[in-house]
């Protein structure tokens, strides 16, 4: 996982020895190649960069033209970001993310496994349903989750997300941890039988350990995308449960013309996720597209 | 067409440590069939794919009709490759796979039809041109990799174990026809396979390598009769050769209590070599078996593969029980696990070895 | 990691023998495993929506208590003569569809380039992907400060030597601006997709083409693309359905304005609803964009299906 490439070194033959005749043609384009794919990354990642290195700016040095790259560091932004409310907001998020992730595994692992390794019946049929339930587009059901929540009088209440989010990243978690069953190979399965193990004995001292990076991998998928959430925090909390993202709304329409104790409050916001996914890389591809891609 | 010389070539993956190919020394003749074989880190296919222009050629030359190919690029080299797991295109038909090498090249669309057909019947493919690789059997899958091959004409085939995801009775069926294949289309080919008994079956000459080095490059017969070293002499036959390592008498080696007799040229080879001992090679077939009790080397039975036609024992020295043997008998001949058997040899071609560097004597 | 598409058994696959399958008890230690995830998907997606329908027919505004009473279709007719709606719409369309693609033809160039081996290759991948991890309220609040400032925003102070000026980006070209944000989110998803496919392409094949006499450019158009356009179909569909429901980039950089010029289906549902209080009408706007998403996602259901379970014979 983290950041290793993953490409044996066979794969890049294609590019290489069918280009250029000479050898000394073939490096050059390749040294061309390396620098063009540096650059681009750069610019790529530049505008984050730039906000981190706004977050650490005097207003005054954040408001120039030109821009400025160099000046006195300061931590004075994100001082004033956690005394303006960031705090309670941050420990809303974790929250709702960490309980959340924690639901969807206890309901996705299960389920996952009833789809994989032993199948119930109409297995296809589940796996339909369950993914269409994230093709409906949350706009849909919003109405009626609000008037609902508000009957039950748990409007800006934490848990409400929680539950959401859960409803949220399960499909998601089920069709992952699906595919990472599936890799389980059967003759395991039937070994644990042949030795007497019983299903139960068999999930969890074969299966289990087998597909730990896959679940650790789920997990990070719904930490990213329960993080991110917006729709449903803007909707449905206030003052109390209000996670990050709101906070960060809320902070620009109060605050918006500091850009630096903005991009203080951005960095704070991305920080935990960029680290998520940094570390979930090799397995974001496989959570966006429901498993069909690895 | 055309005949191949590798000229010193060499592979190296990194600097110092041991070469993949190591400065490999052979010419195939003009239509010849030639077959690289080895255990598997030989080297053979990567020797194969430098021909193919799929691995560099660090050191030395390799030449197709006389043309120096080092840095020519793949498909300039004017060869066709089939390849170990066919390496056939999923997106296309049978049929467009087959004149994919013939599109590449610019012919017309029905020039390429009119090959691609040809070859299709040449192989038993004409039913299946419309479908999709995934469509058919691994036989068929096969054929196709072969249609693709030589819907071509090219001056070079290239195999890289062709026949080794197919089951063993298609493999010896297959085995067949590609030899035929290449003595009617006379097209010098490159083989290679890990499978001595495909080596000497198929091959005109065979090269046999081991850890990148070339050890022989002869034909079938000269390799089972004069095998140039200990290991070409285990590698090639089935079972392998016996190889003792054993002390020198005045009239033979000592072999299991007995004295094997050697030949007055061995013996003075041996002493020429100035040696004491000497690795002693012994076929299987070269042994004739009589009961428990009469004179020669004695040995028990511990398994038997009894193949109807003939049989092979396998056992130890009485002697010396960590010494293992192997014998060819006749069919039928009724041994059984446990008994005691008398062995002598009256071939004047045995095989000796020199006891440390390996080399024939 | 493996970078293939999955060779999946089906899911049909007959069922491993560990206890005999058919029994009814047997049925149910199966099912049973299943059944809290089912039921929870069930009622917390799937009961609202079946409520939405129900309001949707109904006259029903919060701010005028006991005016809530049914009218049947209404709503959808209204809906659909409002020319709001259907510029919203046509917002929406524009949006989805101009970002998947520029952000799929810009994800298939850095694939096709994070593709060769070169120093530092891992590296420019983490750089690559950032912008698709940055928190979306983030990465707009980025673009419409630092970035698109008129002032002092990047943007303008690089286009400065080509004489762009002082555009005001956002209030000028709000819908493009919310696309730029996006298609800088969203291009490392097309490209890390499109990566696993090139990386799941068996070397053999390539070199089969490159020995059949195929240039780089012809192994490219015959054999790459070809075995791309599964990838490249699945990025064109999930992007679809993931950007259909944009919502924190506009709200962030232009909150739908000026008027209703960036606001797409989402985001004028949503002040419909939660500024406006007009839960029936919401409700049918929700019901359309529904019935929209599931055009695309019958579609997407497809190819998912397929990738799953098409490549198993192929090798």
């Amino acid at each position: 996982m983290s950041t290793s490439t993953t490409t044996p070194p066979a794969a890049s033959a294609p590019a290489t020895s069918h280009t250029a005749s000479a050898p000394s043609k073939r490096s050059t384009g390749n040294v061309i190649m390396a620098i063009v794919s540096w650059v681009v990354g750069i610019v790529f990642f530049f505008p984050v960069f730039w906000m981190v290195l706004t977050a650490f700016k005097q207003e005054n040095d954040a408001y120039t033209n030109p821009p400025k790259l160099f000046f006195t560091p300061t931590l004075e932004q994100f001082k004033e970001v956690l005394a303006s409310g960031a705090g309670p907001a941050l420990l809303n998020s974790l929250f709702a993310t960490v309980v959340s992730t924690l639901l969807v595994l206890l309901l996705a692992v299960p389920a996952a496994f009833a789809v994989s390794l032993r199948p119930v019946e109409k297995t296809k049929d589940v796996l339909f349903f369950f993914i269409s339930t994230k093709m409906l587009p949350i706009v849909a059901a919003i109405v009626p989750i609000y008037v609902v929540v508000n009957e039950l009088h748990a409007v800006d209440n934490i848990w409400t997300l929680v539950v959401l989010y859960t409803a949220m990243n399960l499909p998601i978690a089920v069709w992952m941890m699906r595919s990472f069953f599936l890799e389980v190979p059967g003759a395991l399965l039937e070994a644990a039988s042949i030795d007497g193990a019983s299903v139960w004995r068999t999930m969890r001292e074969v299966v289990l350990p087998v597909v730990s990076p896959g679940i650790a991998a789920t997990a990070l998928i719904c930490v990213i995308f329960a993080w991110n959430e917006f729709f449903i925090a803007v909707n449905l909390t206030a003052a109390q449960a209000g996670t990050v993202p709101v906070f960060l709304v809320s902070f620009i329409t109060s605050e918006g013309l500091y850009f630096a104790k903005l991009c203080a409050a951005a960095t704070l916001a991305a920080l935990p996720v960029v680290i998520c996914g940094w570390i979930a890389q090799n397995k974001l591809v496989q959570g966006l597209s429901f498993g069909a891609v690895k | 067409m055309a005949e191949v010389v590798y000229d010193h070539a060499s592979r190296i993956y990194t600097p110092g440590a041991r070469p993949a190919v190591n400065e490999l020394d052979l010419s195939v003749e003009d239509g010849e069939f030639v077959v690289f074989v080895g255990p598997s880190g030989c080297g053979k296919s990567t020797a194969l794919r430098m021909l193919a222009g799929l691995e560099d050629i660090n050191d030395g030359a390799i030449r197709i009709g006389g043309k120096n190919m080092v840095g020519v690029p793949s498909r300039d080299r004017d060869i066709a490759m089939v390849f170990q797991n066919y390496a056939l295109y999923p997106n296309k038909t049978v049929g467009e796979n087959m004149a994919f090498p013939l599109k590449m090249r610019g012919l017309s669309k029905t020039e390429q039809d009119q090959k691609v057909k040809a070859a299709a019947a040449t192989l038993g493919l004409t039913e299946f041109l419309d479908r999709k690789p995934r469509a058919l059997s691994g036989g068929q899958r096969q054929r196709v990799a072969m249609g693709r091959a030589i819907v071509r004409e090219p001056q070079v085939f290239l195999m890289d174990e062709p026949l080794s995801n197919l089951d063993a009775k298609m493999r010896v069926g297959t085995r067949a026809e590609i030899a035929a294949l290449q003595q009617r289309l006379g097209v010098t080919t490159i083989y290679v396979t890990h499978d001595q008994v495909e080596a000497m079956t198929m091959g005109d000459r065979v090269a046999v390598l081991k850890l990148g080095e070339l050890q022989q490059f002869a034909t079938p017969a000269e390799l089972y009769d004069r095998p140039k070293n200990a290991f070409v002499a285990g590698f090639i036959g089935s079972p392998a050769m016996n190889l003792f390592e054993v002390p020198v008498a005045d009239d033979g080696a000592s072999l299991g209590g007995a004295t094997v007799p050697l030949t007055s040229e061995q013996r003075s080879a041996i002493s020429n070599a100035g040696l004491s001992t000497v690795t002693l090679g012994i076929r299987p077939e070269q042994w004739t078996t009589s009961g428990a009790g009469s004179k020669g080397v004695s040995a028990q039975v511990t398994v038997v593969e009894e193949l109807g036609s003939d049989a092979f024992l396998y056992g130890t020295l009485v002697t010396d029980p960590s010494q293992t043997i192997v014998v060819r008998a006749a069919g039928k001949s009724g041994a059984k696990i446990g008994d005691k058997i008398t062995l002598n040899t009256t071939d004047s071609a045995l095989h000796l070895f020199h006891p440390e560097s390996g080399e024939r004597l | 990691m493996t970078t293939t598409i999955e060779a999946a058994t089906t899911p049909k696959k007959p069922a491993r023998p560990q206890s005999g399958p058919g029994s009814r008890a047997d049925g149910w230690t199966r099912r049973f495993p299943l059944l809290p995830a089912l039921v929870f998907t069930f009622v917390i997606t799937q009961l609202p929506f079946i409520v939405t329908i129900f309001y949707s027919l109904q006259s029903w505004n919060l701010v005028r208590p006991g005016s809530r009473h049914f009218v049947g279709l209404d709503n959808y007719i209204e809906v659909f003569s409002d020319s709001q709606f259907r510029r919203v719409t046509l917002n929406t369309i524009v949006l989805t569809v101009g970002a998947v693609l520029i952000a799929v033809a810009l994800g298939l160039l850095l694939a096709l380039m994070l593709n060769r081996a070169f120093p530092g290759r891992a590296v420019v991948r983490t750089l690559l992907i950032t912008p698709f991890l940055i928190t979306p309220v983030a990465a707009a609040l980025l673009w419409k400060t630092t970035l698109l400032d008129p002032t002092y925003g990047l943007v303008n102070f690089v286009l400065a030597p080509l004489g762009v000026g002082q555009t005001d980006w956002i209030s000028s070209f709000p819908l493009l601006a919310v696309m730029m944000a996006i298609v800088w989110q969203w291009t490392p998803f097309m490209m890390l997709l499109i990566l696993a496919g090139l990386q799941s392409q068996p070397t053999d094949v390539l070199e089969a083409a490159g020995v059949d006499g195929a240039s780089n450019f012809g192994i490219f158009r015959e054999i790459t693309i070809p075995h791309l356009r599964r990838f490249i179909e699945l990025g064109v569909v999930l992007g679809t359905i993931y950007l259909i429901n944009t919502f924190d980039t506009i709200y962030m950089m232009t909150q739908g304005g000026p008027g209703i010029a960036s606001s797409n289906l989402p985001f004028y549902i949503y002040q419909r609803a939660f500024l406006g209080f007009d839960i029936g009408q919401s409700a049918a706007m929700g019901v359309v964009v529904a019935i929209l998403t599931t055009i695309v996602s019958i579609f997407a259901l497809r190819l998912i299906f397929r990738t799953f379970s098409g490549n198993e014979a192929s090798a």
